[in-house]
């Protein structure tokens, strides 16, 4: 072995002092093995010891998670105090300097409220959500971390933006998805919240018939649950593509999906959820002709609508009794199920769906021969004409049906073909008025 | 899904966060993460975890993969100056022009009695790095990586071979073998 370097070059070169001849010099030394030399440079090793890494990051939790759980129970009295003013007022107490809603506590309280009235009451859910952003966007984040604040913030327009989607305003969803994206990009990187973004584009691209990108973005989320232990989020991706395999005209693959996915979702902590999926996979049933499958479905999830309690999904319920009493032949039983159901969706301005649910109606007057109910029907629809989702061309389907009624010439297959034409131009409206941005 | 607004979850997470420990130790050994770091990458993943709780499924995994991504990220951003200062001298050690057979052999040899020393992965990086003068994206080529993620795998290595250089006694390195991605 050559002469030992001076111990004060083993130092400088630990410090990373050293010129590059000498570093030379000093790596050659000890790759022959010098124990005596690597007393020296090994002091300059970082050591690998983290006790105290990890002592400082438990100390930090516990004070933050003191502080949190503060904001957490003062977040309810805060939504009550807060919902019980004019919107206008809302915006104002929030976004005003210093306001004592923006704590973390809070947002996520409202947040979780805006997605709870998603369904129920879009309008609703969609004040919520715009409340959730602006006190997403407020909080300290010198107190909460900026990537996690970040996260939030993507979180609540991402839930704006899906009660967007909900009440048929694409356009403005696909804006405040972008904002989201631009916020996680900005964010923690944490899986599990991109994925929420995106099962919420893949509803927002199932709607517009962009299928092919939603499945892509359900495949990523797919790949996050299994990643990430997480087979509710896996379950939930596959009961999203049944719900979209349904809507591409694909019953069979739509049942597989919602029927895979059913049995890897937590019931107990979504059952507006299982409801939703096992409403549609009974859908699917009925319209494959396996009736007594639907039923035997519908009986075992009656309890879990009335659990779920929320105004849509019952209503929904009742449309689909009718329709499978239809099927059946029970028209009696299915008319005044739809005629209950019609009324309301009017009443909430659910314009497509109730120009829908008055098809499934006149299903049962061509069915039956009751052409005197048929004009009736067709005079009742002048309101749903003014609701404000219904768009040019759908108006001129719905005027063709009205005709046919007037002259007593409506048949089965002018209610499907006219039934198919609203639900296909409901999604290129949509692609329409993306394309025209 | 629970929520920390009760004593007894609360009390979860104190057993989840003390649980992991050895799992998220054995992670920042693995990435060679120097301590002072390590404490910024800890507090981060925990205090997310915390703020997130209600919303993540498998905690202890979720901990554990956020960690590791910190760790990918945190070489993906630095190098080592004393890593950088064995990588440079070794390849300049290589390089010199017209030096002695003899002395190239033991050089040669030298090294790789160090590189035996190093998982086989880091061994075949580090083979190619110095033995074939391979650059980063033949190496990813050869070995498989993609190119964005070769740096942040020889970093590590790198990491690996100074430790086996500079510390006193020559232990073997596990079998770890660092992560693409």
């Amino acid at each position: 072995m050559d002469k030992h370097p001076h111990r004060k070059l083993l130092s400088r070169f630990g410090l990373g002092k050293l010129h590059r001849r000498g570093n030379r010099e000093i790596v050659r030394h000890l790759l022959e093995d010098c124990e005596e030399c690597r007393q020296v440079t090994s002091r300059y090793l970082p050591k690998l010891e983290y006790g105290t890494a990890f002592e400082a990051a438990q100390r930090e939790v516990e004070s933050r998670q003191a502080q949190l759980v503060a904001e957490r129970v003062d977040a309810g009295e805060l939504l009550r105090e807060l919902l019980a003013q004019p919107f206008e007022r809302q915006e104002i107490l929030v976004t005003q300097e210093g306001s004592h809603y923006c704590t973390w506590g809070f947002c996520e309280l409202l947040l979780d409220a805006a997605r709870e009235w998603g369904f129920q009451d879009p309008a609703r859910a969609i004040e919520l959500a715009r409340i959730g952003v602006e006190v997403a966007e407020r909080l300290d984040a010198g107190a909460y971390g900026r990537t996690r604040v970040r996260d939030l913030a993507a979180r609540a327009w991402g839930i704006l933006g899906n009660a967007q989607r909900i009440r048929d305003d694409f356009r403005t969803a696909e804006k405040s998805f972008a904002q989201a994206e631009l916020r996680l990009r900005e964010g923690t990187g944490d899986p599990l919240e991109k994925a929420q973004i995106q099962l919420f584009k893949a509803s927002h691209f199932g709607n517009q018939q962009r299928f092919r990108e939603a499945f892509r973005l359900l495949d990523r989320v797919v790949a996050v649950g299994r990643r990430c232990g997480d087979p509710h989020l896996w379950g939930k991706a596959l009961i999203m593509r049944g719900f979209l395999l349904g809507l591409a005209n694909d019953p069979e693959a739509a049942i597989r999906h919602l029927s895979e996915g059913l049995q890897k979702v937590d019931s107990a902590s979504d059952p507006r959820l299982v409801v939703a999926a096992q409403h549609n996979l009974t859908l699917y049933l009925a319209e494959s002709g396996r009736y007594g499958e639907a039923l035997r479905l519908l009986e075992s999830a009656r309890p879990l609508y009335r659990q779920v309690g929320d105004q849509m999904s019952l209503l929904r319920l009742r449309w689909l009794e009718g329709k499978i009493a239809s099927a059946l032949g029970h028209y009696r039983e299915s008319e005044e199920l739809l005629r209950g159901v019609q009324k309301e969706l009017i009443e909430r301005e659910l314009g497509y769906d109730a120009a829908l649910l008055s098809l499934d109606l006149a299903t049962i007057y061509a069915r039956d021969g009751r052409s005197a109910e048929m004009r009736r029907l067709a005079e009742e629809m002048l309101p749903i004409f003014k609701s404000q989702d219904i768009h040019r061309e759908a108006f001129a389907a719905l005027f063709v049906f009205q005709k046919a009624a007037e002259m007593e010439r409506v048949t089965l297959g002018l209610i499907r073909d006219v039934t198919g034409y609203l639900k296909e131009s409901r999604a290129t409206w949509s692609q329409r008025s993306r394309q025209a941005r | 899904m629970a929520t920390l607004d009760h004593p007894e979850l609360r009390e979860s997470l104190n057993i989840l966060l003390k649980n992991s420990r050895p799992r998220l130790e054995r992670v920042l050994r693995n990435f060679e993460i120097p301590p002072e770091d390590a404490e910024d990458i800890l507090q981060d993943a925990q205090l997310t975890l915390l703020y997130k709780w209600d919303k993540i499924r498998s905690p202890e995994s979720w901990l554990i993969g956020t960690v590791k991504k910190k760790c990918i990220m945190y070489w993906r951003k630095r190098r080592g100056s004393l890593c950088e200062a064995v990588d440079t001298a070794i390849l300049d050690l290589l390089a010199v022009p017209q030096a002695p057979d003899q002395e190239k052999t033991e050089l040669t040899s030298d090294l790789n009695r160090v590189l035996a020393r190093l998982s086989t992965r880091c061994r075949s990086l580090l083979k190619l790095r110095y033995g074939m003068g391979y650059g980063p994206t033949e190496v990813a080529e050869q070995m498989g990586y993609r190119t964005s993620s070769i740096r942040k795998v020889t970093n590590r290595c790198l990491a690996a071979l100074t430790r086996q250089l500079l510390a006193v006694g020559f232990d073997r390195e596990p079998e770890v073998e660092p992560q693409d991605g």
